[in-house]
C-alpha cells in the first residue's frame, strides 16, 4: 500500500517507503522518545502541567513543539465482566487473572512459591515477591480475587504523526508546503509554510498545529533530515525498549502481524494493529505510515476508531451542493428582480 | 568538513568524543550553523553525523526482537489481524473512558467569521447587480456593484491578518490546487475582487456595457466565493461541519443572498430610491426568500435522523448560546433537555467544540 505516485514531491533512487511500528505492549513509558524528538528537532518545551488528579502524563499532547507524545491510560478499572470473570475462575480455583496460583475461594494460600509454578512462563512477580517477603503461612494471606477486581492496568502509547496515506493536512495545505517525500512521508516545508492554520482541523488525529509565537504549523517530520542520511529517526533511537520500531513499510506490517499472533497465542486478545493490514473498506485514512499495536479501544488513547482524509471525504459532494445552490440562487435573485420589475410597470 | 565524517568510531575515538582522555570534544553541529537560527541546511556540506551506519543500519538491528527471539516467531492466520482490528475498532458502543480531545480546534480568530460576513454580502450583491441588469434597472446595478467592491476589498487584508505568518501571504498564490478549498477560495477571491474592482472602474470610465460584462463575470465567480466557504468548513475533521457537508455551503449561499440584497436595500434607501420602487420591492423578497431558505436548511440538517451524534457543539459552551439564540422559540430550557445522546463511533467526536458557531455566515 502506497501513497498516490502523483503525489510524492521528490524522487530518489531506491527510496521506498519508511514507516513506525509503535508496540504499546512493550512501552515502559520513560518519553525518552519525546526527550530525544525535542533534542534533535531542537523543540522548546511545552510546559509541564499534571492535570489535576487525572494522570501521571504532564506534557499534555501533540502539538506543533511536540511531535512525539508518550500518552499515558490510566485509571483503567477492570471492567464488571472482567472482574466477575476473575471472581469465578478463582473460585474454581483457576487463578484468573494470575494464572497457576495456588488459591482456596479466592485466597492466596501462600506456601513460600515453591513448586506452585506449572511453567517458568507462569512465573508470577507479585507471587514472588509475597513469598519473598518472608510473610508467615497462615498470616492472613492476600486476598487475589479482590486485587484483580481493584487492578488497575496503566497503558502507555507513544502517539506521532500517522503520516497517513491519505492525509488530511496535505489535502488541505493551500501553500503546497505540506508535501510526500521520497519515503512517503508527510513533511511540512517550515520555509513555505504561512500559517493558515487550514491543516489543523483536516487531521482526522489532532496532530498537527500552529505554534503560537512561531506562526507556522509543526508536525513530526519523521525525521526527514535524519533519514536522508539513511539514519533512523531520534525517537526510534532512543527507545530503549524498541517499542518504536523504525524501517520499511512492508517490512514492519509484516513483523506486526507475527506480533498480534503471538500475543494473541499468549492469550491477550485484545492485540490488534490500529492502521496497517486492514481490508480497504477497513483502513484508517488509507493505512497510516505510522501504525500502532494496541490492547484497548482505540477512544481510550485518544483516537479516532474510523478516520478518512476529511477532503477527500466530504469536499466533492460539499462542493456539488454548494455550487447547486449558487446556481439557484442567483438564477432566484435574476428571476425576482425580472418579475418584480414586470409587475412594477404594469401597476 | 567534519573531523569525525564516516569514521565509525573507533575506541579512541569515542573516548575522545566522550571528553576522556585529552583532545577537545567535537561538537560541531550537524545542521546549521552555531549561534544561527535552526535550519534544515547541513553547517558543513555532504558531513554525515558521528558514527553514523548509514544505509537505516540502526533501525535494522535490535538485541531485543530479532527473528531469534520470542517477540514475533509467529506468522498471524489468514483474518486473524484484520478481524483482530475489526473488532476493536467496530460497533457502536464507546468505552467509558475516552481520551480527548480527538481533534485539535480551528485556529482561526475573529477575521474569519468577519470575512465570510462580507464575502456573503459580496457575493449576493454581485447576484443583485445581475438581477437589477437583467430587470434593466442599471442605476441600482451599478450601485450594486460599487457595495459588492466595497464588501469585497476589506476581505483580503482580514485573511492576511488572520495568517501564522502574516509576511508570507502571497505563497497562497504559489499554486494553484483545486483539492484544497482554501486555495481555490484564496484564487477565486482574487479574481472576483479583481474583477469587481475592474466593473467598478468602467462604471466610473462610464462604459456601462464593459462594466455589465464584467459585473457578470464577478457573479459568475461569485458562484463559488459565496459557497466555497461552506465547502471548506465542511471539508475539515470537525463532526459538526463534516457531517453537514450537503447542508453547509447552500447555508452560506442563502445567507449571502440575504445578506448582499439586505446591504443594497440599505444603501438604496439612504441614496433616495424611493420605497414601493420595484427594485427595493424585489430586493425584499429575495431577502424574505433567502432567510426562508436559510431558516428551512438549518433547521433541516439540525432535525435530521442521527443527527444527535454530532449536534452536541450546537446546544453547549458559547456556540450553543448563539445558535440556541437565533433559533426561534428556543428557550435555555429547551436547550438543556436537547442534549445529544450517545456519541457515534464512526467517526472523531471532539471534546472542545469549534470556536465559531456552525451559522457563522447567518449573522448579518
Ligand atoms: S493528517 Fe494528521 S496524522 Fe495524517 S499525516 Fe497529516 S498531520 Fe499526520
Ligand atoms: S521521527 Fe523525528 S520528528 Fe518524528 S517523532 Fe520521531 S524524533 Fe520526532
Ligand atoms: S516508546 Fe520507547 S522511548 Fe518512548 S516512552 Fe515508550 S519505551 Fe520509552
Amino acid at each position: 500500500m502506497s501513497a498516490a505516485p502523483t503525489e510524492i514531491a521528490i524522487h530518489r533512487e531506491g527510496a521506498e517507503r519508511m514507516g513506525f511500528f509503535t508496540d504499546t505492549t512493550v512501552c515502559i513509558g520513560c518519553k525518552a522518545c519525546e526527550v530525544a524528538c525535542k533534542q534533535w528537532n531542537d523543540l522548546p518545551a511545552d510546559g509541564s502541567v499534571f492535570r489535576k488528579g487525572m494522570s501521571y502524563d504532564h506534557t499534555g499532547s501533540l502539538g506543533a513543539a511536540t511531535w512525539r507524545h508518550v500518552r499515558f491510560v490510566e485509571r483503567l478499572a477492570p471492567s464488571a465482566a472482567e472482574r466477575e470473570d476473575a471472581a469465578s475462575r478463582l473460585a474454581a480455583g483457576g487463578g484468573g487473572g494470575v494464572p497457576s496460583l495456588p488459591v482456596d475461594g479466592g485466597r492466596w494460600t501462600g506456601d513460600g512459591g515453591r513448586g506452585t509454578v506449572d511453567s517458568p512462563g507462569d512465573l508470577d512477580l507479585v507471587a514472588l515477591a509475597e513469598s519473598g517477603a518472608g510473610e508467615e503461612e497462615g498470616s492472613g494471606g492476600v486476598d487475589v480475587a479482590g486485587a484483580v477486581a481493584q487492578m488497575d492496568r496503566w497503558l502507555f502509547m507513544s502517539d506521532v504523526c500517522k503520516h497517513c496515506t491519505n492525509a488530511g493536512c496535505l489535502d488541505a495545505c493551500p501553500t503546497g508546503a505540506i508535501i510526500r517525500t521520497e519515503f512517503q512521508t508527510v513533511f511540512i516545508q517550515p520555509d513555505v509554510c504561512n500559517g493558515c492554520g487550514y491543516c489543523i482541523p483536516s487531521c482526522p488525529f489532532g496532530v498537527v498545529d500552529r505554534d503560537k509565537i512561531d506562526g507556522r504549523a509543526g508536525k513530526c517530520t519523521l525525521c526527514y533530515d535524519r533519514l536522508q542520511d539513511g539514519l533512523e529517526p531520534a525517537c526510534a533511537k532512543a527507545c530503549p525498549t524498541d517499542s518504536i520500531l523504525f524501517g520499511p513499510y512492508d517490512e514492519l506490517v509484516d513483523i506486526a502481524r507475527r506480533r498480534v499472533a503471538e500475543l494473541h497465542a499468549r492469550g491477550i486478545d485484545g492485540a490488534y494493529l490500529y492502521g496497517a493490514g486492514d481490508e480497504p473498506q477497513d483502513q484508517l485514512a488509507g493505512g497510516l505510515g505510522a501504525f500502532f499495536l494496541l490492547t484497548e479501544a482505540p477512544e481510550r488513547f485518544g483516537l479516532p476508531a474510523q478516520a478518512e482524509s476529511p477532503i477527500q471525504e466530504n469536499a466533492p459532494v460539499a462542493t456539488a451542493a454548494g455550487l447547486g445552490a449558487a446556481l439557484a440562487a442567483a438564477g432566484a435573485v435574476v428571476a425576482t428582480f425580472v418579475l418584480s420589475h414586470r409587475g412594477g410597470r404594469r401597476r | 568538513m567534519s573531523k569525525r565524517r564516516g569514521s565509525g568510531g573507533s575506541a579512541a575515538e569515542r573516548e575522545g568524543a566522550a571528553g576522556g582522555s585529552g583532545g577537545t570534544r567535537d561538537t560541531t553541529p550537524a545542521l546549521g550553523t552555531r549561534g544561527q537560527p535552526g535550519s534544515y541546511r547541513r553547517a558543513v556540506e555532504g558531513a554525515a553525523v558521528a558514527l553514523t551506519r548509514g544505509r537505516f543500519g540502526d533501525a535494522r538491528w535490535s538485541y531485543l526482537y530479532g527473528r531469534d527471539t520470542s517477540y514475533a516467531p509467529e506468522a498471524a492466520v489468514d483474518g486473524q489481524v484484520q478481524s483482530a482490528a475489526r473488532r476493536m475498532r467496530g460497533g457502536e458502543e464507546i468505552p467509558d473512558t475516552v481520551q480527548g480531545p480527538v481533534i485539535k480546534p480551528a485556529v482561526w480568530t475573529w477575521e474569519v467569521p468577519l470575512y465570510f460576513w462580507l464575502g456573503g454580502i459580496a457575493t449576493g450583491s454581485s447576484f443583485v447587480a445581475l438581477g437589477c441588469d437583467a430587470a434593466g434597472d442599471h442605476s441600482s446595478a451599478r450601485t450594486a456593484r460599487m457595495v459588492t467592491l466595497a464588501a469585497a476589498l476589506p476581505s483580503a487584508p482580514l485573511l492576511v491578518k488572520d495568517l501564522g505568518r502574516p509576511a508570507r501571504f502571497l505563497n497562497m498564490l504559489r499554486i494553484f490546487k483545486p483539492r484544497s478549498p482554501m486555495s481555490m477560495g484564496a484564487w477565486c477571491l482574487m479574481g472576483f475582487s479583481n474583477l469587481a474592482g475592474a466593473a467598478v472602474a468602467a462604471d466610473v470610465l462610464g462604459r456601462s456595457g464593459t462594466a455589465r460584462a464584467l459585473g457578470a463575470g464577478t457573479a459568475g465567480l461569485g458562484l463559488y466565493l459565496g459557497s466555497y466557504t461552506g465547502v471548506l468548513l465542511a471539508s475539515t475533521a470537525v463532526p459538526v461541519w463534516a457531517r453537514s457537508r450537503v447542508f453547509l455551503p447552500p447555508i452560506f449561499v442563502a445567507t449571502a443572498a440575504a445578506t448582499g440584497a439586505a446591504a443594497n436595500r440599505l444603501v438604496l434607501s439612504a441614496t433616495g430610491l424611493p420605497s414601493g420602487h420595484p427594485t427595493r420591492t424585489a430586493l425584499g423578497r429575495v431577502e424574505t426568500g433567502a432567510m426562508a431558505a436559510e431558516l428551512l436548511l438549518s433547521s433541516g440538517n439540525e432535525k435530521r435522523p442521527g443527527s444527535a451524534a454530532w449536534r452536541e457543539p450546537l446546544d453547549q459552551g458559547r456556540p450553543g448560546q448563539v445558535v440556541g439564540a437565533r433559533r426561534p422559540g428556543a428557550t435555555p430550557g429547551a436547550q438543556a433537555r436537547r442534549r445529544s445522546g450517545a456519541p457515534s463511533r464512526q467517526r472523531a467526536v471532539p471534546r472542545r467544540g469549534p470556536r465559531f458557531p456552525l451559522r457563522v455566515g447567518g449573522c448579518g
